[in-house]
């Protein structure tokens, strides 16, 4: 089975409704974890930026924000072709700078931080064949419950969460294979579709990501690309009479490249950085995360 | 390799702080005259005021002289109560003394049969400073009674994408601090109005758009006469 570290991605969750939303994927993979395994990591996921991609697909400055995600992901197999996922961002920071006049040197807006539990995914993936098939497919359902708090600070731009349910359904495919003896790869790809609550359109999202083993298959890298379009039928500023945040609409088409590597056992640590290529009402900046993970299966 | 962790972890937390962005906000210092005419009736009086706004467009008090080119046409004493006295045109110049120095602005003023006042509204154009859609025609009017009215033509647009799109007056287009804030957008395309309390047709430069959440400047007009 390729490693299940792969589906450890952070998940953006509660980000999506941030205007400078920071892409990275979360890429289920089609293989489940055998019934009583399972695999877990504590990340730290990060974007700071100061740029964002406007609604023209250009960037624009903007104050300098930060999130910060402190994050457990966990998958368990519950019976063999079912597997629990959690994702869960149990430490959310989020903060702005403050704004400082060059002529005076007076903090003309000062700046503000939140911190708090970030929005939760639960999901179940079902492995559509048996285990050990050479091109598993699964099903994935992930729920996300919006217990961060979506709207804090004085201009309400403080969130660690966007107030809406997720309900994602998703289709992953995947192929394994050896390089040599001592080297092993795989390639996957995914679409799913996201329908959410509370005025925030649905998304499709597509996928593609591979990754190859060395050193005894101990050190994998991993190169993801994704792609969310938003169906915009959602509200907008022109429908809604809340002056609470609220971006819609994110798009956008990303990278991500991650080392990871086994230390002893199943014990290993990761690092990811992450960015897109193109993208609409998201951050203009690159992501990182770093975790500690541990695979039952290694 | 515990010592790589804990430097992540340290440099993770340092980047989580609250640091400062720096934004440039300086304009150009400005005398404005608050109450200009555009002549003076024969015989007449009409008390001037100027008012003196800063590097950063916020008003400042200022000790203010007036005086005038021909005094015998039109007299005016220091404080700015000027008075027609013969036909013709002058040129009245306001110096005020400032922390900075002195600065100066001048108003032509013909002398006729009657007081005329400029026109009751003012013009401009609002355009994008970002790459969200804005763009439109707009008149700022004095209705009477302290009030405004900034109406907004029917070539205007803005984009839906920004949450919290506000409106403001302001005399520094850079920063929505110190603006008056007439309210937050709610039309997005087509004609419409905002009625605005408590100021004057020559209090503001500039109409500016400026999303609050995200402290992002969106737009703005010069207010022309």
């Amino acid at each position: 089975m390729v490693k299940s570290w792969i589906d450890a991605q952070p998940k953006a969750g509660w980000l999506l409704v941030c205007l400078f939303w920071a892409p990275a994927l979360f890429a289920g993979g089609p293989w489940t974890q055998p019934k009583g395994k399972g695999y877990f990591k504590l990340s730290e996921y990060w974007i700071v930026y100061d740029e964002h991609f406007t609604d023209a697909g250009l960037t624009d400055p903007n104050v300098t924000t930060g999130i910060f995600n402190t994050t457990l992901y966990a998958e368990y197999g519950i019976v063999d072709r079912w597997t629990a996922t959690l994702n869960f961002p149990f430490l959310s920071r989020n903060y702005v700078n403050n704004v400082v006049s060059a002529s005076t040197g007076e903090v003309l807006i000062p700046g503000e931080a939140l911190n708090s539990i970030g929005d939760t995914d639960l999901g179940i993936k079902y492995g559509l064949n048996k285990p050990g098939s050479r091109t598993p497919m699964a099903l994935s359902l992930v729920l996300g419950l919006p217990i961060g708090n979506p709207s804090a600070g004085t201009q309400g731009n403080l969130q660690t969460g966007d107030g809406e349910f997720n309900q994602l359904l998703q289709f992953d495919i995947g192929r394994s294979f050896n390089v040599g003896k001592k080297s092993s790869g795989y390639a996957a790809a995914f679409a799913g579709f996201n329908h959410r609550t509370n005025g925030f359109s649905e998304e499709i999202r597509v996928g593609v990501e591979s990754g190859v083993a060395v050193l005894d298959r101990d050190l994998w890298f991993i190169l993801r690309l994704a792609n969310w379009e938003s169906l915009k039928n959602g509200q907008t500023a022109e429908t809604i009479t809340s002056t609470s945040i609220f971006a819609n609409n994110q798009e956008f088409t990303s990278f991500t490249v991650e080392a990871a590597y086994y230390i002893k056992g199943g014990f290993g640590v990761s690092a990811a950085v992450g960015g897109a290529l193109r993208a609409e009402i998201v951050a203009a900046a690159p992501s990182f995360n770093v975790g500690v993970f541990y695979d039952m299966n290694h | 390799m515990k010592y790589l962790l804990f430097l992540s972890l340290t440099a993770v937390l340092a980047a989580g702080c609250i640091g400062d962005d720096v934004i440039q906000d300086a304009v150009d210092p400005e005398l404005r005259i608050t109450n200009p005419l555009d002549s003076l009736g024969l015989g007449s009086s009409h008390q001037f005021d100027a008012q003196y706004f800063n590097g950063v467009g916020q008003p400042e008090p200022a000790v203010t002289t007036w005086s005038s080119s021909d005094p015998a046409v039109v007299s005016i004493t220091e404080e700015g109560l000027a008075t027609a006295l013969q036909e013709g045109g002058v040129t009245l110049t306001a110096v005020a003394v400032t922390p900075e120095g002195s600065i100066n602005t001048a108003l032509a003023l013909g002398v006729g049969t009657t007081t005329v006042a400029p026109t009751s509204f003012r013009t401009g154009v609002i355009r994008t400073t970002s790459s969200y859609l804005l763009e439109g025609d707009f008149e700022l009017h004095d209705i009477g009674g302290g009030n405004l009215e900034l109406r907004i033509a029917d070539d205007y647009a803005a984009s839906t994408s920004l949450p919290g799109l506000y409106v403001y007056l302001t005399n520094n287009p850079g920063i929505s601090v110190g603006a008056l804030e007439i309210g937050r957008v709610t039309d997005f395309s087509g004609a419409h109005t905002y009625t605005i309390a408590g100021a004057g047709l020559q209090d503001y430069a500039f109409v500016l758009y400026y999303c609050k959440p995200f402290n992002v400047k969106v737009g703005d007009g010069e207010i022309m006469d």
